[in-house]
């Protein structure tokens, strides 16, 4: 009884928001009309309303097939102006030859005759012109109706009927010095011959379509490979499960550009040498086969020396290094293969083959130092980090804080430097430097925060007071590092006068560095030894989540680049053509598809995974047999809806120069030729609509 | 022997599942874990092959500690620890065959398990594991065509592969009709008996762990609230554990 009032009044208030709601909505929507120029002006307009029927009657009548036609001329005689004397004697009908009748029997230019016609070849199409010996031929052009102030349009063309009788009205044509003549008019009748045949607008529509299916398919092919792995790694359900002491982590990332470093130094080399042999095929064959055998002997040798413990370990690593080394040779000497099939397979029917399997080879060894360098930091990283792990669980405070401070402070300026590095190609990029820097100094003001006694650390016993005071830490933290960080790289200088970061250079006695460079990573080595060296090396760093985050941004980001402008991008790259729209449309299948993957692998049952953790697999493992088979048919079908949405895209990526259908479709277009124009578009529409059928049905199937 | 020694689990969102575990298991026993849904009784399983990592406490096993484990430590621990599971946890679109495989796992080189294969001394094994709990036929169908109860025979064939010397088993009658459930108990009393392997199962009737346990431990809200004989539990523990409302359900 006693909360009546309250509640008519909050019901009131309620209409009255409602009211107020539609009011402004309706506001909005107003806006929004005007924004976008809705008029209908423009609709009404004659002029505009008969162009867009025409273009539509020609969309719908595309110039899909032709057939041959024989012509045939018939020439009489006819005056103009009127001269003097006898007028040219029409035919006489004998019954079966073509004559015509001139009404009147001769006129001036421009005036109107009508010109019946009897025995032509029956259902030809049929024009008249006046005959010039030496010159242009001039058209009689057809007039609507019989009035002499009637428009001529621009059709000459007409039909006979199937009688062999045509009657129209034409004009007489102008031109100097016809008048007071008689004159030889030929009257063209072109008959069909032959069988009907695609146009040649048709066989080109088809060839470029074929293009555009193929580029569709290279796309998605090619981004299927690298979505794959990028969707395991932007799935929050397997990486939510990574941490690592924090030591260990800096250890490994301290270590990749070391490892770099080597593998592009030495891997590199060894790869580039297997690409000189594979080109001589012979050598690349023994190479191969004498590498591997050294290889299984000396791991058949070191397996049966009785190691154990940290031996044992030793034994392991050198076999995988030795492994690495030998299989970036055999990859590089499958490159040179690669280009030798190449060079022999330039003609023939492999030519197709031999162009795509020497391409591939030039590609690896264009690539082989990038990725031997690749590999090595990851390798020497992840080693590190494994080697570290027995002794730093046995490292305490306030061993571990020093350790943590030297590791953060190291990592840190290492971090800061490369993004800075970044920073100095664009202003955009240029931000990354003080973001990254601000999450440093968040995660230090709260291990700040930490400090101060009271605080409360671990997670189960912090209240939500205490949740809203860690999050205030970290954000006074971020904006002080952010705002410090961006003074002293002078981000204003790059923001507002768009101005590369500062040249200068700065001594540091064994080398010079850019003075840009070294500030940030200072402020990078800072940051990050104060915050590391104050959790210690022991705290759990969740190494899965920030590999979850950065991926899952890097995805967004390109995902909400449309590939229309990507292939922008791509054309000012490669030149105009289908290679540039497949890297628009690969560029952006990768990260639409790793999304959609990664969904997939966040939606699957866990217990398999659990399961198959449970008997002792590694994380690899557990991938193979609990993760992917319950994907597959999933990866499946978002494969083919990619391909089918590649189809699509790529019949638009021509407009930019992407090669593909629409390449054609938009010269048509600016030429005005919508009967050519139409042909494309009726394509597009029945390849679009078969794939759409086909991938819903197989999806079906599989699903 | 299997020492757990103070075991507390505080989840990310404050649940506490744990709280100050104690126990120890000779080698041999079969150990029912009873209590209601949520005393922790699948926590505590998976805390001692940390499935679940345990916020404080150890778990020491044939002086092993293996709350100190490194990961690759933890690997070579697990492969002796089975685990069957309340849903069964199979690849339901792979074969019984390759599900039983991945016993093998931890034995495998990874390199081979990652195009499938296995040796021929593995493959022969899991037939035999598959004939022990009476499904040989089915080794070539795949997993999801089969019953609950032929789903947890596989789930145990898979645990056998590892040779393991304990067997965690969570819930595993929980999703099967009365008469499975004694079938698939009764697996497991064969592997307590006759291959010595110890067994610590969490089940939800105390009737079947009655029929089947040496030793009952009861849970509640993440406290150990008995730990005793199974003829010990009578209506007075009964209402400690299970609440003043319960009433006894017989599972024939």
């Amino acid at each position: 009884m006693t909360n009546k009032v309250p509640r008519s009044s909050r019901s009131a208030l309620r209409r009255l928001l409602l009211v107020l709601g539609i009011v402004i909505g309706v506001v909005i929507y107003a806006y929004g009309w005007t924004t976008t120029d809705i008029s209908l002006d423009e609709v009404q307009d004659p002029v505009r309303q008969a162009s867009v029927q025409r273009a539509m009657r020609e969309l719908l009548s595309p110039d899909l097939f032709t057939r041959d036609r024989e012509n045939r001329s018939f020439f009489v005689e006819f005056a103009i102006g009127c001269p003097e004397g006898d007028l040219p004697e029409g035919r006489a009908d004998t019954g079966d030859e073509a004559y015509v009748i001139f009404t009147p029997p001769c006129a001036d230019s421009d005036e109107v005759v009508t010109v019946e016609g009897f025995h032509f070849p029956a259902d030809a199409i049929a024009r008249i012109q006046l005959y010039r010996e030496g010159q242009q031929n001039l058209p009689f052009r057809l007039v609507k109706s019989d009035a002499a102030d009637a428009q001529a349009s621009e059709e000459s063309v007409f039909d006979v009927d199937s009688d062999g009788h045509f009657k129209v009205s034409v004009k007489v044509p102008r031109g100097r010095g016809l008048s007071g003549q008689t004159h030889q008019v030929e009257i063209q009748a072109a008959v069909p011959s032959g069988w009907p045949r695609l146009s040649d607008t048709t066989k080109t529509v088809i060839d470029k379509m074929i293009e555009t299916i193929f580029l569709a398919l290279m796309a998605t092919t090619l981004a299927l490979p690298v979505a794959v792995v990028l969707s395991f790694i932007a799935a929050r359900n397997l990486m939510r499960q990574i941490t690592l002491p924090l030591g260990n982590v800096l250890v490994g990332f301290v270590l990749l550009p070391v490892g770099g470093w080597l593998g592009y130094q030495v891997l590199g080399p060894l790869g580039q040498l297997g690409v000189r042999w594979g080109e001589d095929v012979l050598p690349g064959l023994g190479g191969s086969a004498g590498a591997l055998a050294g290889f299984a002997f000396v791991s058949y040798a070191l397996g049966r020396l009785p190691l154990a413990g940290s031996a044992r370990r030793v034994r392991s690593i050198t076999l995988n290094a030795l492994l690495v080394a030998v299989l970036v040779f055999i990859v590089g000497v499958l490159g040179g293969a690669g280009i030798w099939l190449g060079g022999k397979l330039q003609t023939g029917l492999l030519a197709d083959l031999g162009n795509f399997v020497g391409t591939l080879g030039t590609l690896t060894d264009l690539i082989i130092a990038t990725l031997a360098a690749i590999g090595g930091a990851m390798w020497l990283s992840s080693l590190g980090a494994n080697l570290v792990a027995g002794p730093m669980r046995h490292v305490f405070s306030p061993l571990s804080n020093v350790l943590g401070a030297v590791l953060g402070a190291l990592s840190g300026a290492i971090l800061l430097a490369m993004t800075a590095l970044f920073g100095t190609q664009a202003v955009l990029l240029g931000l990354l430097t003080p973001v990254v820097a601000a999450a440093l100094g968040g995660q230090l003001a709260v291990e700040v925060y930490y400090l101060v006694p009271g605080a409360r650390k671990p997670k189960r016993d912090r209240t939500d007071v205490d949740q809203m005071i860690h999050t205030l830490a970290y954000v006074v933290g971020a904006l002080l590092a952010f705002a410090i960080t961006a003074y002293a790289i002078d981000l204003l200088r790059a923001i507002v006068d768009e101005r590369p970061p500062s040249r200068a250079m700065i001594d540091l006695g064994l080398f010079e560095m850019r003075t840009y460079v070294a500030k940030s990573s200072l402020i990078g080595g800072v940051l990050g030894g104060l915050a590391a060296g104050l959790a210690g090396t022991q705290v759990a760093f969740p190494l899965g989540m920030s590999v979850y985050n950065t991926s899952r941004t890097i995805l967004n980001a390109l995902r909400s680049i449309e590939p229309l402008i990507m292939g922008i991008v791509f054309v000012i790259w490669v030149g105009v053509g289908p290679f540039a729209g497949v890297l628009a449309l690969t560029l952006h299948s990768i990260a639409s598809l790793g999304k959609l993957y990664s969904e997939q692998v966040e939606n699957i049952d866990a217990g398999p995974i659990e399961a198959i953790q449970s008997t002792g697999a590694n994380r690899l493992q557990t991938v193979v047999y609990a993760v992917v088979p319950q994907i597959v048919p999933s990866y499946i079908a978002f494969t083919m809806y990619r391909w089918d949405i590649n189809v699509r895209m790529s019949t638009i990526i021509g407009f930019v120069g992407g090669g593909g259908i629409g390449f054609l479709l938009q010269q048509q277009i600016n030429l005005l030729r919508y009967n050519q124009a139409g042909v494309a578009v009726l394509a597009i529409a029945i390849v679009v609509s078969i794939l759409d059928y086909a991938s819903a049905a197989i999806r079906e199937r599989i699903v | 022997m299997l020492k757990i020694e103070h075991l507390t689990k505080i989840y990310d969102s404050g649940v506490r599942a744990l709280q100050d575990v104690s126990f120890e298991v000779p080698d041999g026993q079969f150990l029912v874990i009873i209590g209601l849904s949520g005393s922790g009784k699948s926590t505590l399983l998976r805390c001692i092959n940390r499935l679940i990592e345990p916020t404080e406490g150890r778990i020491i096993w044939n002086d092993t500690d293996i709350t100190d484990a490194t990961d690759e430590e933890l690997r070579q621990i697990r492969r002796k620890i089975g685990m069957i599971f309340q849903q069964f946890n199979l690849v339901r679109r792979a074969p019984v065959m390759t599900n039983v495989l991945a016993g093998r796992l931890g034995y495998t080189n990874p390199l081979w398990s990652l195009v499938n294969h296995f040796s021929a001394e593995d493959k022969r094994k899991a037939l035999e594991k598959l004939d022990r709990v009476g499904i040989r036929e089915k080794a070539h169908i795949r997993a999801d065509q089969l019953s609950g109860g032929q789903q947890q025979r596989v789930g145990i064939a898979r645990a056998l592969m590892q040779e393991p010397a304990l067997m965690l088993a969570d819930e595993p009658v929980a999703s099967l009709d009365p008469a499975t459930s004694h079938s698939v108990m009764k697996y497991l009393e064969l592997l307590n008996k006759e291959d010595g392997i110890t067994i610590l199962c969490s089940l939800h009737f105390l009737s079947l762990a009655r029929t089947y346990a040496d030793r009952i431990i009861a849970l509640k809200d993440g406290r150990m609230e008995f730990d005793g004989l199974p003829e010990e539990i009578d209506d007075r523990r009964f209402k400690d554990i299970y609440g003043e409302d319960a009433v006894r359900v017989e599972i024939a």
